[in-house]
């Protein structure tokens, strides 16, 4: 469902992608580890349509589809979600007339009509229990005066909503505690299924306890240098990344 | 027939003698001021004087009704109250004035004959005519407008909708409308100065409010000024706050252009002079320019006595080749000890085009006060419109949704539930924003 070919991105004249690539299947969960400074997030951002982020070269498709032609929010009607890593706060907006925006914004691109207000809240109450939220969080401004764990929950309320194909975590479990991070784990899981890919970029194999990955990758340097299954992340937890970076210092 | 002789015989039946010398003495005024140009300070960004047609006329235009004027009326919320002018006429049969125990309104003419001890105590009395221009000129050539008096200790809970229509005529009228309300000890009303344009072509006006908030009185006021496209309107309200008194004024305008091409030049002076210790005044506006709008907004709050409080909001979005203007005064009089001012001012600039010259002023003669002022003006934060497009609303809308938001602000703060609705719907309409 996405394929990423030789992938070369910068930012402000400075390269941080560097030929990257990667194949992500169906209902696959990858999970992208790597010391700071080494590309994750400008691969979410990329992915996103953040323009700020100039792609170079190299190919993108996602479902068949040319990604990086795609604005930002043909990308997210297409199906794919990028969880924020510092969501942003917007006053005087709602979350539940930011999420009736969003969810009619795909609807209208699927060619149906706007959703009625009674099957719009009892989709809303679906999936708060997901995230074991409060109705009272919908009401309020996006994110204004959330703490780092409801913020991080929120991401994970709004994707439930837009039941997106590919879902791309960038550093959801960072600042969170444990009661936090098994409430996002758990609505990860839940969503989990055989058509649904996740991209789940962290510092720490900490997340990766609950949510267990189909592939672990590596990044260093702009590229992944390093695959394996769960038993990686484990290794990186024990030996730290001093290693990776030894094997691979020409890259830097 | 002379200007003096034609103020003379509109006020014939004016039995007061101290009006009509007043409004002689204001014409003489006017004489000497003339229409400001832009070499006025106050002038500078708007230069009223090339925008106003050369020959204008104090004759008004024809007050027929027409279906401009009924469909709107019909299109208005059921309020219980509504007061009807059509080029500076009143119409009784458009209206619904209360009939209730302490509150009377009804329009100036009327007033100037009925209410006279009233009126002569407080007409003209605000505006300082000697030196405003077009406060000069409104008391001298005033048409009609509504007079509203609440006696002491009364609250009224509907809100009294003044509506002021204006439609294009062959002679250039620059017509002269004006409110007068007096609002005593501890009483308490609401009240809404709508300004229509009735026609698609251009009209003038020039309109003065004087209100005068009693000892734990309080008034709620808001200007809308919602279709101002090829209107030149100017508008002075001068407001006067006593002890304990609690004044708000909201001035909303949208220019939106029915016809393509928008010529509206809005000036807005709103002026709160708290004058009895603990008054408070709120002064907020919101404006919206669109293709060549010009909106001015001066404010002056002037703080005489001490421990009082006032709170100014502005917010502007400019499209196209619109522009605004801003200057916002907070004056605190020697004796004003223990004032505490807040100003702030920001201003979207959603075209690379439209342009905004803000000026704040703060003049301090008291020694124990708290002011601030606070001006910004900038685009929408793409960080914020990322997160939305991120979420598949398009840019339009998201663009659209972020100004609701930063526009909602100023509406929050009026106080009537059914004109806060109604303004909400309205902002909504303007920005196509469908939640």
């Amino acid at each position: 469902m996405l394929s990423i070919k030789n992938l070369n991105v910068g930012i402000a004249e400075k390269q941080i992608l560097r030929d990257f690539n990667l194949e992500i299947k169906p209902g696959e969960i990858h999970a992208i580890m790597g010391p700071n400074g080494t590309g994750k997030s400008t691969l979410a951002s990329t992915l996103a349509g953040k323009e700020d982020y100039e792609v170079l070269s190299g190919e993108v498709s996602f479902n068949g589809k040319n990604l990086l032609e795609m604005s930002a929010d043909e990308r997210a009607r297409e199906g794919v979600f990028l969880a924020f890593q510092y969501p942003v706060e917007i006053p005087g907006v709602s979350t539940t007339n930011f999420m009736k925006a969003a969810v009619n914004a795909k609807r209208k691109h699927n060619g149906l009509e706007p959703m009625d207000a009674k099957d719009f809240l009892k989709l809303m109450k679906e999936k708060l229990a997901l995230v074991e939220m409060n109705k009272e969080f919908t009401s309020r401004s996006i994110n204004e005066g959330f703490s780092g764990g409801e913020k991080k929950r929120n991401e994970i309320f709004q994707m439930a909503m837009l039941e997106p194909t590919l879902c791309l975590l960038d550093e959801t479990d960072s600042g969170l505690d444990i009661d936090a991070l098994r409430i996002v784990a758990n609505g990860v899981n839940q969503l989990k299924n055989k058509d649904r890919s996740f991209l789940i970029i962290t510092h720490y194999q900490r997340l990766l306890n609950y949510i267990v990955p189909d592939y672990v990758h590596v990044m260093y340097g702009g590229k992944i240098v390093k695959s394996g299954g769960k038993e990686l992340a484990l290794k990186l937890e024990e030996q730290g990344y001093d290693w990776i970076k030894e094997e691979n210092s020409e890259l830097v | 027939m002379s200007l003096i002789e034609n103020i003379e015989k509109q006020f014939a039946n004016v039995s007061n003698a101290n009006v009509v010398e007043l409004r002689k003495s204001a014409f003489t005024a006017f004489e000497k001021l003339g229409i400001p140009s832009s070499r006025h300070e106050e002038w500078k960004y708007t230069n009223i004087k090339t925008k106003l047609n050369e020959r204008l006329s104090l004759t008004p235009a024809d007050s027929q009704v027409n279906a401009a004027v009924k469909n709107y009326i019909a299109s208005l919320p059921p309020y219980a109250f509504r007061i009807i002018f059509l080029n500076g006429v009143f119409h009784p049969e458009l209206s619904i004035v209360p009939d209730t125990k302490g509150l009377t309104v009804c329009s100036l003419k009327e007033a100037f004959s009925s209410h006279t001890t009233l009126v002569e105590k407080h007409f003209g009395k605000l505006v300082n005519y000697n030196e405003e221009h077009f406060a000069a000129l409104n008391t001298a050539f005033v048409n009609d407008g509504a007079f509203i008096h609440v006696q002491r200790n009364v609250a009224v809970n509907e809100p009294i909708y003044i509506q002021y229509f204006f439609t294009a005529s062959d002679v250039n009228a620059f017509t002269q409308t004006r409110s007068l309300a007096i609002v005593e000890e501890g009483s308490s009303i609401q009240i809404a100065e709508d300004f229509r344009n009735a026609s698609n072509i251009n009209v003038q006006y020039n309109h003065v409010s004087e209100v005068y908030v009693g000892k734990n009185a309080s008034i709620d006021i808001v200007k809308l000024q919602l279709e101002v496209s090829n209107s030149i309107g100017i508008h002075t309200l001068e407001s006067q706050v006593e002890r304990d008194g609690r004044f708000s004024a909201s001035t909303i305008t949208f220019s939106s252009p029915n016809t393509g091409t928008s010529n509206a030049v809005i000036r807005n002076n709103a002026t709160a002079r708290l004058i009895g210790e603990n008054a408070h005044a709120d002064l907020n506006g919101l404006y919206f320019g669109k293709e060549n709008a010009h909106i001015d907004n001066h404010i002056l709050v002037d703080h005489v006595a001490p421990n009082c409080t006032s709170n100014q909001l502005y917010k502007g979005v400019l499209n196209d080749e619109s522009t605004g203007v801003f200057n916002g005064k907070i004056f605190v009089r020697q004796d004003a000890q223990k004032t505490n001012a807040f100003q702030s001012s920001k201003a979207l600039l959603l075209s690379n085009d439209a342009s905004i010259n803000s000026k704040p002023q703060l003049e301090i003669f008291a020694d124990d006060v708290k002011c601030s002022h606070g001006a910004a003006v900038g685009q929408l934060d793409e960080n914020a419109l990322f997160y939305l497009r991120a979420r598949g609303i398009t840019k339009e809308e998201a663009t659209q949704i972020l100004t609701y938001a930063f526009a909602h602000e100023v509406i929050d703060h009026v106080h009537s539930k059914p004109i806060r609705q109604f303004l909400c719907d309205k902002l909504k309409d303007e920005l196509k924003v469908n939640f």
